[in-house]
């Protein structure tokens, strides 16, 4: 008799309950050999891949869902082409194996594209879907399976997606299984993970808590023409408030650039700007969200972290610091920025801390980001993209250079 | 003597200067709160109770705001927070401390009357004893000041104890008495007692979260106890701990709650923060004189409630109800995981 917590249930390829040993064993590698196995880069799912992503880019989804057209966009064939050949070097490149994935229950697209980088290196997956996945996820294990038609039997034979309420059992299991396993999600996950024991040549990949800012330059904020500022102001909102701006990439801190004249000026038309981008995207919060940031920023306040606390209305809250070393990491609830003034841009370098991720920046040129990217030494900050582009996945990810990751090197001597 | 005479006229008249003037003592006392109204620019002089600046009641979860010196400190009353949550911490000096119990007896001698009369209380002895009280013992505790001849309703092991309620009454149920208890504990066991409650008068509190499940509200919660133990006099009652001593208390008629002289409501709207009419829901808060060491005299609660009517009820002033709590903030983003071990 198999105890009820040893039981996951199949999302993809097909819905169905099954125990955590029959699982491994439908993945085992002695199954594998009379499935046949896929190599990294691998035509047939390469294939899959392009076709799936195809679906997402249909206009009715993606304007249901217009996150599933970015991820669309990221399994182009070209850009699969692209990660494939980037890894072409001097030692053969195989898959690692069983990768298990524990995404994030409430960021819905991470887990696709952790799984579709891995599956396109070549290797068997599970993926954990928690309980509590959203509905975008629900459409993606819909789309998934509805590709499933045309593609390779391959493709269904090596990837699984499951879901199971929290069992000790199961992810014991899986751990001691896989040969690789990808963390999502924040601290107390990877510590509740990491209980678990892996093989002896297995490995974790892990993404813990991180926070973001911007980095704007004063003089280009104010010099920049009214469409630009537009432009820039769409493409902050997008960044913040996709995700409730909860999301590790999104920045919280706007840290000025500049004297204290052209700050204060900047920061009022910035503000401004990115009250009409947001109410141009029509985004709004709840009730609970708006007590949440009053609790938020007057708690700042209270600190002596915030010199001034002002709202345009419940979707935009505007925190100025009393110094930029007060800049919050934690999160304040959706649509609240804490504005801060540097001199120059490599003052950032005594600021940074390990879990700062992504800064977005506009008005800086690339030598002076490569330069503050040198002096910060591995510190902090592993992505520099400009303002607009703090959420675009991108398969080198918290300094992680991800299908290189998912595979092994092979060294053939002739 | 009741505390239940103000107009609401009267009542904005009689509060604005004394809550202007707890504003400014505080801020004069709590550099925390100081650095807040700095902030937010909110400064003298205020024109009506409405322009006061409010603070969110869960400031007192995340931040130690106190008004009096550390040694001046008399007593620091915690909430229970829900899981994963720090408790309030409200801080009162010997002068609050003794103004709160007061206050509370005035609000309830409105309907109790002058005695301390015997008292039933819905819950069990344990709930009062051990070194850490809960919420619920700490309320039970309270309202213990106010009654005599004291007999739990249900034993050590949370039975009811039917023996012990016969008793009570063969003493005393010729005469008035008082029944205390948490709202969903006197749904779930009073009724059950089949007995004769007629000359009690009911007093509880605690919320309809737990009732509301189960469809029961505030009219099929004194229907089925009038029918079922012939209780009549039933009183809800409105509080929490961040304003302790100030209750908002239920009329005899079940017209919903009102608010003693010495505080009030105000209903925001939770899009423009403004005073929303009666009859429009929106976000309570609570207005009291009684916070007097610790700036909780303007409060935003996490309740949504609506006011029925003002000066039109049993007793003048506003007449209002709460409708439920605002869920929490739903958290998306990377690091908010449900761990699957």
């Amino acid at each position: 008799m198999t105890p009820a917590a040893a039981l996951v249930e199949v999302l993809f390829p097909t819905a169905r309950p099954v125990t955590v040993e029959a699982l491994l064993d439908e993945l085992s590698s002695g199954a594998m050999l009379s499935g046949g196995t896929l190599r990294a880069g691998d035509g047939r799912m390469r294939d899959f891949l392009a076709a799936f992503g195809r679906r997402l880019l249909t206009p009715e989804s993606a304007r249901r869902h217009p996150e599933l057209a970015s991820l669309g966009f990221f399994l182009r064939p070209g850009e699969l082409a692209r990660t494939v050949d980037g890894l072409r070097g001097e030692h053969l490149r195989v898959p690692r194996g069983l990768i298990l994935h524990i995404p994030p229950a409430n960021v819905d697209t991470v887990f696709v594209y952790s799984w579709a980088l891995s599956a396109l290196m070549g290797n068997r997956n599970v993926v954990r879907l928690s309980p509590r996945a959203g509905a975008v996820a629900s459409t993606i294990v819909r789309t998934l399976q509805e590709t499933l038609a045309g593609a390779d039997p391959v493709v269904a034979a090596t990837q699984r997606i499951v879901t199971y309420d929290r069992s000790d059992v199961v992810t014991a299991a899986l751990s001691a299984a896989c040969d690789l396993r990808v963390i999502w999600g924040g601290d107390r996950t990877v510590a509740e993970i990491r209980r678990h024991p892996l093989a002896p040549h297995a490995r974790d990949l892990t993404f813990p808590d991180r926070s973001s800012f911007a980095v704007i330059r004063a003089a280009a904020w104010l010099e920049a023409p009214p469409g630009t500022r537009e432009a820039v102001a769409d493409g902050f909102a997008s960044d913040s408030y996709w995700f409730d701006q909860a999301a590790c990439s999104s920045p919280r801190t706007v840290f000025w650039v500049g004297s204290a004249a052209d700050c204060d000026a900047a920061r009022a038309d910035f503000t401004t700007c990115l009250a009409r981008a947001v109410k141009r995207r029509g985004w709004t919060v709840d009730t609970a969200m708006a007590v949440e940031k009053r609790v938020a920023t007057y708690g700042l306040a209270a600190d002596g972290a915030a010199d001034t606390v002002g709202f345009h209305g419940n979707t935009l809250a505007s925190v100025v610091l009393a110094g930029p070393e007060a800049a919050p990491r934690r999160w304040l609830g959706a649509g609240t920025f804490a504005h801060t003034r540097l001199g120059a841009l490599m003052e950032l370098s005594g600021l940074v801390r390990r879990r700062d991720q992504t800064m977005a920046h506009f008005g800086f040129a690339r030598a002076e980001l490569e330069e503050l990217a040198e002096s910060l030494a591995g510190r902090g900050v592993d992505r520099m993209v400009p303002v607009g582009g703090a959420l675009s996945f991108h398969r080198v990810w918290d300094g992680v250079d991800l299908p290189a990751e998912f595979t092994r090197l092979v060294t053939v001597t002739g | 003597m009741t505390v239940f005479t103000l107009t609401e006229a009267e009542r904005e008249a009689f509060l604005l200067p004394r809550l202007a003037a707890l504003t400014v003592r505080h801020r004069d006392a709590c550099p925390p709160y100081a650095r807040i109204l700095a902030a937010i620019g909110s400064e003298p002089p205020y024109a009506r109770v409405a322009d006061l600046p409010w603070l969110p009641v869960r400031l007192f979860k995340t931040h130690e705001l106190r008004s009096v010196p550390r040694e001046r400190v008399f007593r620091v009353l915690t909430s229970s927070g829900t899981t994963g949550q720090a408790p309030s911490r409200i801080h009162l000096d010997r002068e609050a401390a003794a103004a709160q119990p007061r206050m509370l007896a005035a609000t309830l001698r409105t309907v109790l009357g002058e005695q301390r009369l015997p008292m039933l209380i819905v819950d069990s002895r344990a709930a009062v004893r051990g070194p850490a009280l809960s919420a619920r013992g700490a309320g039970v505790l309270g309202m213990m000041n106010l009654g005599r001849h004291y007999t739990f309703v249900l034993d050590e092991g949370g039975e009811v104890d039917s023996a012990a309620v016969r008793a009570f009454l063969a003493r005393h149920g010729g005469g008035r008495f008082l029944i205390f208890g948490f709202t969903f504990m006197v749904w779930l066991h009073l009724r059950e007692l089949g007995l004769d409650l007629s000359r009690g008068i009911l007093i509880h509190s605690g919320g309809w979260k737990r009732l509301a499940d189960q469809a029961v509200d505030a009219a099929v919660f004194r229907g089925a106890l009038r029918r079922e133990c012939g209780l009549t006099r039933v009183h809800d009652f409105y509080g929490m701990v961040e304003q302790i001593g100030t209750v908002f208390l239920e009329g005899p008629d079940g017209g919903g709650l009102y608010c003693p002289d010495f505080a009030n409501v105000l209903i925001r709207d939770p899009e423009t923060w403004e005073e929303a009419p009666p009859g429009v829901p929106g976000v309570v808060e609570v207005v009291s004189t009684l916070p007097t060491s610790y700036p909780g005299h303007v409060l935003l609660t996490e309740d949504l409630g609506v006011v029925h009517g003002i000066d039109d009820g049993v007793w003048p002033g506003k007449r209002f109800s709460v409708l439920g709590r605002l869920p929490r903030a739903e958290v998306r983003g990377c690091s908010d995981t449900a761990v699957p071990a």
